[in-house]
């Protein structure tokens, strides 16, 4: 009985720590971008700030985080979203970046990018923390 | 004592004074020159040590004018070394960024079988066995941050009515698309070319996507014109898009104009070159979606042009399509319905205006993978209009639709479908053909 107690109280905890991870939406510092329209920007429905070309880029460790938070959609949804984004439109999803660092190396040095991380950045443009 | 001297002694006394008095003098005088002399030595050895000191010096600035060049070439170093990241950053940003103009290559493609009881004067026997679906490639191309292209090729089995591929089972290329655009803002995007024409929702969220359309067959009126259609799903012209912020909500449009089709051999033909008896066809599409419910998509759409055919006597038919669609899609269930109703006009003719209409609705409910979803459809084309008369796909039917679609993983579907179609208007005198059909289609994307 304790150990099942435990068992609940670390899945718990577990479960909790996931529910409150934090996502950090990253911008080039050539980017001037609201948290409001973080999700038009990861849905191609906005593709410019100002006269920059905003390059949306996607973080394989944090995507579900950020798809749950931001998006609010599943993994499905934002493919299908996606590819008929880029069937109608002529759009190109975004790349996939395999964690934070990957991110934010390239959110640092390409301008228009935006991106999103699981920890306070430096060096970038923080968007909105959410 | 002075005044006690005599004056010879005074003399002498003066004289021996004056010497008592002088020789501490001299003595004085013989101290001070060696002392001068001491101090003398002394100075020149100072100034020994001056120099000694002052050699010392520059010895010290000049080891010291070393470390300053060293710290000059590290300072150039570094200079060189941001230079060079920075290049390396510039080199590796137009990378990411060349990466648009790189080619990667989208496409689709199924294969499958069927059987089909079909049997009538009009469309004659239905097909039997496996088949091959499409093979559909398209690529989005961008030259800069704001020059775009979209260009799409199919593989496609033909039938013996298809425009592409007049013999039977033969393997014809349709250049479905080739746009070349340029996105002024993100409320608008300007294309020319040929394009898939927006009327409605299915024929450009699907058109030949079939891994990403929940059925097997598109709906039978809003087939290619080589398949069954009744409306041009191509467009060779002119196509502003965009998606305008609307208090939260957004208002998509669609506006176009291109060449009219026209109805060749009793199928409609898209005109990619224009033609000598040009016409100009536009068309519309207006879309909103609720800031609060944006799996939600309603919208409004339109379509005229003047339609000629080849028949001996030219017909010239005015097309007037108006009408309007909803979509509804979330993780779980996806409800789409169009309606197109047709005010069409005779104008080489006298037989006036003529009233059609065509629509269907589809649901599907997603359960852990597996979709069944039903779909009905319905048109009911006034056989007097010339526009509908020319085509054969022009009669009216009605069909019902039922499946259930099996999602192996993000890219690839397993469906199987059934159904059974009314087909009416197949002549004078001869009653409607009822007919089932059964289909399983294999579709992947990459």
């Amino acid at each position: 009985m304790k150990i099942l107690k435990i068992s609940f109280l670390t899945l718990a905890l577990l479960f909790a720590s996931v529910a409150i991870a934090d996502v950090f939406v990253i911008a080039n510092s050539s980017v001037q971008l609201t948290g409001a329209e973080v999700r038009d920007v990861f849905v191609g429905d906005k593709q410019l700030a100002g006269a920059v070309k905003l390059i949306p880029v996607d973080n394989a460790n944090v995507q579900s985080q950020f798809l749950a938070k931001v998006m609010k959609v599943d993994v499905a949804k934002y493919g299908s979203i996606w590819i008929k984004k880029s069937f109608r439109d002529g759009l190109i999803p975004p790349a996939m970046k395999s964690g934070d660092a990957e991110v934010l190396d390239y959110v640092k040095k390409t301008v228009g990018a935006v991106g999103y991380v699981s920890s306070a950045p430096s060096g970038v443009t923080v968007v909105q923390k959410f | 004592m002075l005044p006690a001297l005599s004056k010879s002694g005074s003399l002498a006394s003066v004289v021996a004074l004056l010497a008592l008095l002088t020789s501490p003098a001299m003595a004085a005088d013989t101290a001070e020159s060696a002392r001068i002399r001491d101090l003398e030595q002394k100075l020149e050895h100072s100034m020994k040590m001056i120099e000694n000191l002052a050699s010392k010096v520059q010895q010290l600035e000049q080891a010291k004018t070393t470390p300053v060049a060293v710290a000059a070439v590290a300072s150039s170093q570094d200079a060189r070394i941001d230079d060079l990241q920075k290049q390396v950053s510039d080199i590796t940003s137009a990378r990411s960024r060349a990466s648009d103009d790189g080619l990667p290559i989208h496409g689709f493609t199924d294969v499958g079988a069927g059987r089909s009881t079909q049997d009538n004067a009009v469309y004659g026997k239905g097909a039997k066995g496996f088949a091959v679906g499409n093979f559909d490639l398209y690529l989005t191309p961008q030259f800069g941050d704001r020059v775009k292209a979209l260009v799409e090729l199919n593989f496609e089995i033909g039938t013996p009515d298809s425009l592409a591929t007049p013999q039977a089972s033969g393997v014809g290329v349709d250049l479905e698309r080739l746009q070349l655009g340029y996105t002024f803002a993100d409320s608008a995007t300007g294309w020319l070319g040929r394009f898939h024409t927006p009327y409605g929702y299915w024929n450009n969220a699907f058109h030949h996507g079939a891994q990403i359309q929940t059925a097997i067959m598109r709906p039978r009126f809003l087939d290619f014109e080589d398949k069954g259609g009744i409306l041009p799903a191509h467009t060779t012209g002119a196509w502003l898009a965009g998606t305008i912020p609307l208090v939260g909500n957004k208002l998509g449009y669609d506006v176009y104009a291109g060449n009219a089709p026209q109805i060749i051999g009793s199928t409609l033909d898209m005109k990619m070159a224009g033609d000598f008896s040009h016409s100009t066809s536009t068309g519309f599409n207006v879309s909103f979606i609720p800031g609060d419910m944006p799996d939600l998509k309603v919208g409004l759409h339109g379509l005229r042009g003047l339609v000629h055919d080849d028949a001996t006597t030219r017909n010239v038919t005015r097309l007037n399509m108006f009408g309007g669609y909803g979509v509804y899609n979330n993780d779980l269930l996806e409800v789409l319905t169009e309606y197109y109703y047709f005010r069409n006009e005779d104008i080489s003719g006298s037989t006036g205006k003529h009233g059609s209409s065509a629509w269907f609705a589809q649901a599907g409910y997603n359960l852990s993978g597996f979709t069944p979803y039903v779909r009905q459809e319905k048109t009911t084309l006034d056989q007097t209009d010339n526009y509908f008369a020319g085509q054969t796909s022009g009669r009216s039917y009605q069909r019902s639709v039922l499946g259930i679609r099996y999602d192996l993983n993000l890219k690839a579907a397993v469906k199987f479908e059934i159904n059974h179609t009314k087909q009416n208007d197949l002549g004078i005198g001869v009653s409607a053909d009822g007919y089932n059909e059964s289909r399983v289609q294999y579709a992947v994307r990459f």
